[in-house]
């Protein structure tokens, strides 16, 4: 079934700080551009419509990099909760259409608010893995709830691979898989089971694309 | 909808989450753990919530995986919220 396409409007309040961020740091995000490398020609098409698109976390940075990786589509990061506690982070964090996630308690409507922007047709990001990875030889075990996210989003998983840079010159490589359609056969609910499976061939995919970096 | 046919309902889903989970289900009462007897975690109580939504028409708010502990506890949420 072909999937329903919702544009997002070119101007917005909503997406005012993040266009005029990424506007003017255009110089410097061209001068850190990361150097990309695609599984597939599936892979290299662009982006349209909801997507969930997941990928190793190896550092702080990684969401910049990502942006500037898939910088034709504003990309909505999950993040935890503790980034909006304090008064001068939260408008930031919102700015930058983050969306805050509880990672002891994870709230309903968080999920709500995930898969509502996923329906619209936007893109959200998780990082699976729950937090920054620090062993560069390895991807972390992955948490199955973006699968969940995505089916009920009825939206493709793209998942995308960072290489950590060597030194802060360096070009970041990363690795874009072609996208994942996680939504069951007949329209119907995945099975736990089904879940737990897709999110081991995911991170299995992650660990794939990996070796292309 | 009665609280009995609330519970079978929910045994259905139950079943659908995994087939595994079907002797489990025959024997279970309002004051049965959903974690401890079934096994679920955080994703599998969001599976739970999200099929509950579907199946009764209702939308969760305001509420985290954690608050739903036993199958009376999410049967009262869903009285409440059909009322």
């Amino acid at each position: 079934m072909k999937q329903k396409r919702n544009k997002s409007p070119l101007f917005s309040l909503e997406t005012l700080f993040f266009d005029f961020v990424k506007l003017t740091a255009i110089p410097g995000l061209l001068w850190f551009r990361p150097k990309l490398i695609y599984e597939n020609a599936e892979a290299k098409k662009k982006l349209r419509g909801g997507a969930l698109i997941i990928s190793n976390h190896v550092g702080f940075s990684d969401p910049v990099v990502l942006m500037m990786a898939i910088w034709y589509r504003r990309l909505r990061f999950i993040c935890t909760k503790e980034f909006f506690q304090s008064k001068w982070s939260r408008p930031f964090f919102r700015g930058f259409l983050c969306i805050p996630i509880d990672r002891d308690r994870f709230g309903v409507d968080s999920f709500h608010e995930i898969t509502d922007h996923l329906r619209r047709g936007q893109t959200v990001t998780i990082f699976p893995e729950g937090g920054v990875h620090t062993d560069p030889g390895s991807v972390g075990s992955f948490k199955s709830g973006m699968v969940l996210m995505a089916a009920q989003g009825g939206v493709p998983i793209v998942p995308v691979c960072l290489k950590r840079r060597k030194h802060f010159y360096n070009r970041t490589r990363i690795a874009i898989g072609a996208p994942v359609m996680t939504a069951a056969e007949g329209g119907g609910r995945l099975p736990l089971s089904k879940i737990q499976e897709i999110t081991t061939q995911l991170h299995d995919r992650e660990e794939a694309l990996r070796e292309l970096i | 909808m009665t609280r009995q046919e609330i519970i079978q309902e929910l045994k259905s889903i139950l079943i659908s989450a995994d087939e595994k989970n079907r002797p489990l289900v025959e024997g279970c009462t309002e004051q049965t753990n959903l974690m401890d007897t079934f096994g679920f975690s955080s994703v599998g109580i969001l599976y739970l919530v999200i099929a509950i939504e579907e199946t009764f028409q209702i939308r969760f708010e305001n509420t985290t995986v954690t608050d739903f502990e036993t199958l009376g506890s999410v049967v009262d949420y869903i009285e409440a919220k059909l009322k």
